[in-house]
């Protein structure tokens, strides 16, 4: 059991959790991470000191938002259900976390959580957002919602790829009790900004740029990267109710309206469009990439980039 | 009509007179449409489907007058531009990255109304140097010999300078995954095409026909596409030329221009190969007097790791068609 990392406590008054009560929860979670687990800490030097910046893990356990936030030297912000706000369990302590409540049945609930984001990013803190928009439910990588890319664009900010492994043993999906003693590692990654990656008003910046973070979350985290949307798989069954166990802050709230990639025509937009019968063979199913073509080699697990640098908690 | 036979044997596209007819009068409902004052220039192939109903029979159709000339020669061309007062200038990349570069006046062409762009990716900065130089945009347009060809056009619109435009009128387009399920706006997907511009299928291959046309009436292009917010199309890649390295979609055609962007490149394929590890890796293809590890250096300033190319061939000439266009599978 290591000590605690050092950690500095920046005072918000401006945004929501009780700056007093905010600084004795996380104090004791803190202290509680440390020595109720094997807790590991790596790349802590690619978190900047001051300012903005997008923390963005991979999505596999509840307890994902317990141990990356315990992992920083510095205090975090992200969205969570509004439905956190109704219970006298979770009221206080969850915005004393650094959770923002946000009402997701709404229609904007969406905009809603990026203009709460960026305010965070604005006053220059850390906001955490899973990229992924959902847990896996397969244990792989899934595909980024380009919302975290064009969050970073908007606010200036670089995005810190963030891998972990380890939670899913802690706490596997549909429990509530987390398992003490197991080992958890969290790995920061170097900061990764936009214009690195060409044009922000260019749409296919926002999509390479959120594929350049996926590739090196799982370089981090060691998983397997499927390219496909988290929750839209045949093996990624959704269980109801599973998600109101704890808060899973979302890029892109299901209540959204999918707004999709069909112009013109007096029809409306179609379901799904008929595949051409001889052109099967060219394209996988779903649970491969989705522009796959001719029968390639299937995709290998990543491996862990080399020469990474170790800097385990103190 | 042949198509340009860049992606494969060329083949033989059945087109009607009604398919071809059809762009002329979509075209009529353009917001800028061609009128009898408008003089074209005629300097690209009427044997390619753009050169002969984009340029020569739209002009006509509009009682718009046609400058033909033989064989393109870049001071021949500006010659004529001034001579004719030239309106409307079309030509594909090649063609402009050599007008942008002309030993001809800045004032050379003053009198473009429209200058378009198709056939072939139009680099950023040929756009940004025939801008900065004579004042006009390029609008880019899309379009395939199956379609007649127009899909998109730029012509009408606020141009964006990597866009393609926005859709022409009349013309269904959506973008979707491997399971023909629409894209969310911002993803990648293949372009599929609907439209009275549709073609009756590849002249006596049926099968051929069958994997790119269904009964629906959808298309498939085969071009991999994202849609901004307000509807313009962006083109990312063909699809058949992806490569998959550890699951992530790599589109050649990024490596390439990245790799253009080093001064000392003239020309870039990239392709990919089997790998052990990594299903996949990316391999370049480059012409120009440059050193490699000065090339990895410049490549990994700008791409994501997984994106760089693992391997480098120098070739002293690259298979690069007429219009532009990278012949990759020469290369694979």
């Amino acid at each position: 059991m290591s000590k605690p990392i050092k950690f500095e406590f920046e005072s918000a008054p401006e945004l929501p959790g009780a700056d007093r009560l905010a600084k004795y929860v996380l104090g004791a979670i803190r202290q509680l991470t440390y020595r109720m687990w094997d807790f590991e800490i790596e790349g802590l030097e690619h978190i900047p000191r001051t300012g903005p910046a997008l923390i963005a893990p991979n999505h596999l356990s509840f307890c994902d938002s317990v141990f990356v936030p315990a992992a920083l030297p510095r205090r975090m912000w992200a969205i969570g259900k509004g439905e956190y706000m109704d219970s006298w369990k979770t009221k206080h302590i969850f915005p004393a976390l650094g959770m923002i409540p946000v009402d997701r049945t709404g229609g904007d609930a969406a905009q809603i959580a990026l203009d709460t984001a960026a305010r965070v990013l604005d006053d220059g803190h850390l906001f955490m957002i899973y990229p992924e928009g959902t847990r896996s439910r397969s244990g792989n990588l899934h595909r980024g919602r380009t919302g975290v890319a064009r969050l970073a664009a908007q606010c200036n900010a670089p995005i810190i790829p963030v891998g972990h492994s380890g939670t899913i043993a802690v706490q596997p999906p549909d429990t509530v009790a987390m398992k003490p003693f197991k080992k958890v590692t969290v790995r920061f990654g170097k900061p990764m900004w936009v214009h690195q990656h060409g044009d922000p008003s260019d749409p296919r910046t926002f999509r390479r740029f959120t594929d350049a973070v996926m590739y090196e979350i799982a370089c981090l985290s060691g998983q397997k990267y499927v390219d496909v949307y988290a929750g839209e798989t045949p093996t990624e069954e959704t269980v109801s109710g599973v998600t109101a166990s704890g808060p899973t802050p979302t890029s892109e709230p299901r209540t959204t309206p999918r707004r999709l990639s069909v112009v013109g025509g007096t029809s409306e937009a179609p379901g799904s469009i008929m595949l051409p019968p001889t052109r099967s063979a060219l394209r996988t199913s779903s649970t491969g990439p989705l522009l796959r073509t001719n029968g390639g080699p299937p995709a290998a697990p990543i491996p862990t980039a080399p020469g990474r640098t170790k800097t385990s908690a103190i | 009509m042949l198509t340009s036979g860049v992606s494969g044997e060329p083949k033989v596209v059945v087109l009607t007179h009604a398919n071809l007819s059809w762009i002329h009068e979509a075209l009529d409902g353009n917001p800028e449409p061609m009128s009898a004052a408008d003089v074209t220039l005629g300097c690209l192939p009427f044997a390619h489907i753009f050169g002969l109903n984009v340029v020569l029979l739209a002009s006509l159709r509009a009682g718009s007058s046609i400058v033909l000339q033989r064989r393109f020669d870049v001071d021949e061309s500006l010659r004529l531009v001034r001579k004719h007062r030239i309106t409307m200038l079309t030509g594909a990349p090649p063609m402009w990255q050599r007008w942008a570069k002309a030993d001809a006046p800045d004032d050379s062409l003053a009198t473009v109304r429209h200058a378009a762009s198709g056939a072939a990716a139009l680099p950023l900065g040929v756009f940004e140097a025939v801008r900065d130089r004579y004042g006009i945009e390029i609008a880019q347009g899309y379009g395939l010999t199956e379609t007649s060809p127009i899909v998109t056009l730029g012509r009408g619109h606020p141009v964006r300078p990597s866009s393609v435009g926005k859709v022409l009128e009349g013309v269904e387009v959506a973008l979707v995954d491997g399971n023909g399920v629409p894209v969310d706006i911002g993803d990648e997907g293949e372009v599929v095409v609907r439209s009275p511009g549709v073609f009756q299928g590849y002249l006596n291959d049926a099968e051929m026909t069958d994997s790119v046309l269904t009964a629906d009436g959808w298309f498939w292009t085969g071009d991999v596409g994202i849609f901004d917010e307000d509807g313009y199309l962006y083109l990312v890649d063909r699809i058949k030329d992806v490569v998959i390295v550890s699951g992530f979609n790599v589109f050649p055609a990024e490596v390439e221009t990245v790799l253009m962007s080093h001064p000392d490149v003239t020309g870039a394929i990239v392709t990919g190969t089997a790998d052990e590890r990594t299903g996949e890796t990316v391999v370049a293809h480059v012409a120009g007097a440059v050193d490699e590890a000065d090339l990895r250096a410049h490549v990994a300033r700008q791409l994501s790791r997984h994106k760089c190319p693992r391997e480098y061939h120098f070739l002293d000439e690259l298979p690069i068609a007429p219009n532009g266009k990278p012949i990759r599978r020469a290369l694979r």
